[in-house]
């Protein structure tokens, strides 16, 4: 039986292509988004391509609807064998900081930085258990380097990179991994408000799939490690 | 001390030593718990902190949790002034339950959602009782309006991240396992840093108390449960090598037992339903050891830690909690038999 795969953010982007591409390779799927409509839309599609999914209308910055929705996807498959940590905002942007709203900007923090921190730590209840597991988490270039105008996207993801550094020092010694992936630039509606009118060419979410295989394919080999598809195309001669 | 009768009444429990407050908010880490480790053999009676562990096992011991998940297994409906705790699932929609308040045969939950009482449960005063217009399963709607199930003496409405082990991941159990909850990751960790074997099983505990000095009969009060194949297999490979199996929390020996009387040398999962009493007089085939919290008089809990000590020893160790605070139910101290 294929493992379990639970995807936040699986709505549109990056996430939507995850669901679909794991839905085709048999893997029983959890997904959440904060809209209902377009999260059972996504599941129906998965589920014509033959998967098995349990979707749920869930706000991974909130501890109680993280409960609900891993607890939900426990209860239907019995385990979680694989995290992918999707679910992201921008905020406002194009921005300089000297404008940006202080509510927003705690927002943002908020939601990227909470949220990748409890889904992780639900999860890591069944992976420790399992001695098994694989988190990955979505990183940005912004989170390496200060970009003018990012705002607190960038920062947010300074602090995740921080935060699955942390994660992945303590789980060291145990089977459950936790690794990064910066997929450089993509076209989604996220960078349509990131860079607007953008006059070079983006990947479509569907590009980055492979490298997303090449993690699963290296298990027991990746924690710690953060993967970015530039490099990953270019080692792969594309 | 000769029967359970005269045990139960031989001690009363002050209020102070109910715990009303979970260790990590009393101002301290969730593991900084009192240890009562009362010796099988010679009834030796010592004081220790739950750290100490790592020094009280042996390399290959067993440590085996229940890593069932509580379920906020209680529904008020304001409507109708009732007040549902769910006691045990059958189907996915259909429940036992306490239902206290007034004498409904329908109730008025949120979402438009209904519960129909279909008749008696598997004892008094539980009934059974089915959902009807939910939208979403069931585990999510009791995610949105449910709480745990709290007892009189807890003063403050703690979360249900309140009442969970760290380890708690398969959800299900009506009332939390709470034998469990004092350990943290970094204990466990520690725990296996000295070689002490850790594994896991899921029973899912059902209600405690059925309210007006009711308790449940272990006989009519069935529990699902499930064993991993490689906890099994630990279990043998521990016999094997002179290690002990130490239970952590009574649903463990419950389910361990229960294994072992059906299927002793069974090699994969094993999954089952237990109505097993465990008592004085029952012979434990697989469990060595128990770490359990402290229980109350009247509690069938108790009568199952007979089967580990002798009744002077029991009474002894509990006579030497009460006159060393130390704290009772799921958020106090705990209580070693080895």
């Amino acid at each position: 039986m294929k493992d379990v795969m639970v995807i936040t953010g699986a709505s549109r982007g990056l996430g939507k292509a995850l669901t679909l591409h794991y839905a085709k390779q048999g893997y029983r799927l959890g997904i959440c988004a904060r809209n209902e409509e377009e999260v059972m839309k996504v599941k129906e599609e998965a589920i014509a391509l033959g998967a098995e999914v349990v979707a749920v209308r869930a706000d991974v910055a909130n501890a109680k609807d993280v409960d609900r929705f891993v607890s939900v996807v426990e209860a239907t498959f019995g385990t979680i064998d694989i995290l992918l940590n999707n679910a992201s905002i921008f905020g406002p942007g194009p921005q300089l900081l000297a404008d940006y709203d202080e509510h927003m900007f705690q927002d943002v923090l908020h939601t990227n930085v909470l949220n990748p921190f409890l889904m992780t730590k639900r999860s890591l209840a069944t992976m420790l258990t399992n001695d098994r597991g694989l988190i990955i988490s979505i990183t940005s270039a912004a989170g390496q380097t200060g970009f003018a105008e990012w705002g607190a996207y960038g920062v947010s993801k300074f602090a995740v990179e921080g935060l699955m550094q942390t994660w992945a020092d303590e789980l060291s010694e145990t089977e459950t991994e936790v690794c990064l992936v910066d997929p450089g630039e993509m076209n989604t509606a996220m960078h349509d408000i990131a860079v607007p009118n953008c006059d070079y060419p983006l990947l479509e979410p569907e590009e980055l799939l492979p490298l997303f295989d090449h993690i699963i394919q290296h298990r027991g080999t990746v924690n710690g490690k953060r993967f970015d598809i530039d490099s990953f195309l270019e080692e792969a001669g594309q | 001390m000769t029967n359970l009768v005269s045990f139960h009444e031989a001690f009363s429990l002050p209020a102070h030593l109910h715990a009303n407050t979970p260790a990590e908010h009393r101002g301290n880490d969730r593991s900084d718990v009192k240890l009562l480790h009362t010796e099988r053999k010679s009834g030796r009676i010592q004081d220790h902190t739950l750290t100490d562990l790592t020094e009280l096992l042996q390399p290959n011991d067993l440590l085996l949790f229940n890593r069932s998940r509580t379920i906020p297994a209680q529904l008020v409906s304001e409507t109708d002034n009732v007040t549902v705790r769910l006691a045990r699932q059958l189907t996915e929609t259909s429940w036992e339950a306490l239902i206290l308040g007034k004498d409904k045969t329908v109730v008025q939950l949120q979402d438009g959602v209904t519960l129909h009482v279909q008749g008696d449960g598997s004892e008094a005063p539980l009934k059974r009782v089915t959902f009807h217009g939910l939208h979403e399963p069931v585990l999510s709607f009791l995610h949105k309006y449910g709480e745990p199930i709290r007892y009189e003496y807890i003063n403050t409405p703690w979360s249900l991240e309140s009442y969970q082990t760290v380890f708690a991941s398969v959800p299900g159990s009506i009332e939390m396992p709470s034998a469990g909850r004092a350990f943290s990751w970094k204990l466990i960790h520690q725990l296996k840093q000295n070689h002490i074997q850790v594994g896991f099983l899921t029973l899912h505990a059902g209600i405690s108390y059925y309210e007006d000095n009711q308790w449940p009969d272990p006989l009519h009060h069935p529990e699902a449960y499930m064993i991993p194949a490689e906890t099994i297999t630990a279990i043998h490979e521990a016999k094997a090598r002179g290690g002990r199996i130490i239970a952590v929390g009574t649903t463990v020996v419950r389910a361990v037992e229960s294994y072992a009387k059906n299927k002793h040398s069974h090699q994969g999962a094993w999954k089952d339903t237990t109505n097993l009493f465990i008592q004085r007089e029952t012979p434990l085939q697989l469990v060595d050891g128990l770490l359990s919290g402290l229980h109350e008089p009247h509690s069938s809990h108790l009568e199952l830690l007979r089967a580990f000590l002798p009744d002077d020893a029991l009474l002894s160790s509990y006579q030497h909690a009460l006159q060393n605070n130390y704290l009772w139910h799921e958020f106090g101290d705990v209580h070693l038999m080895l």
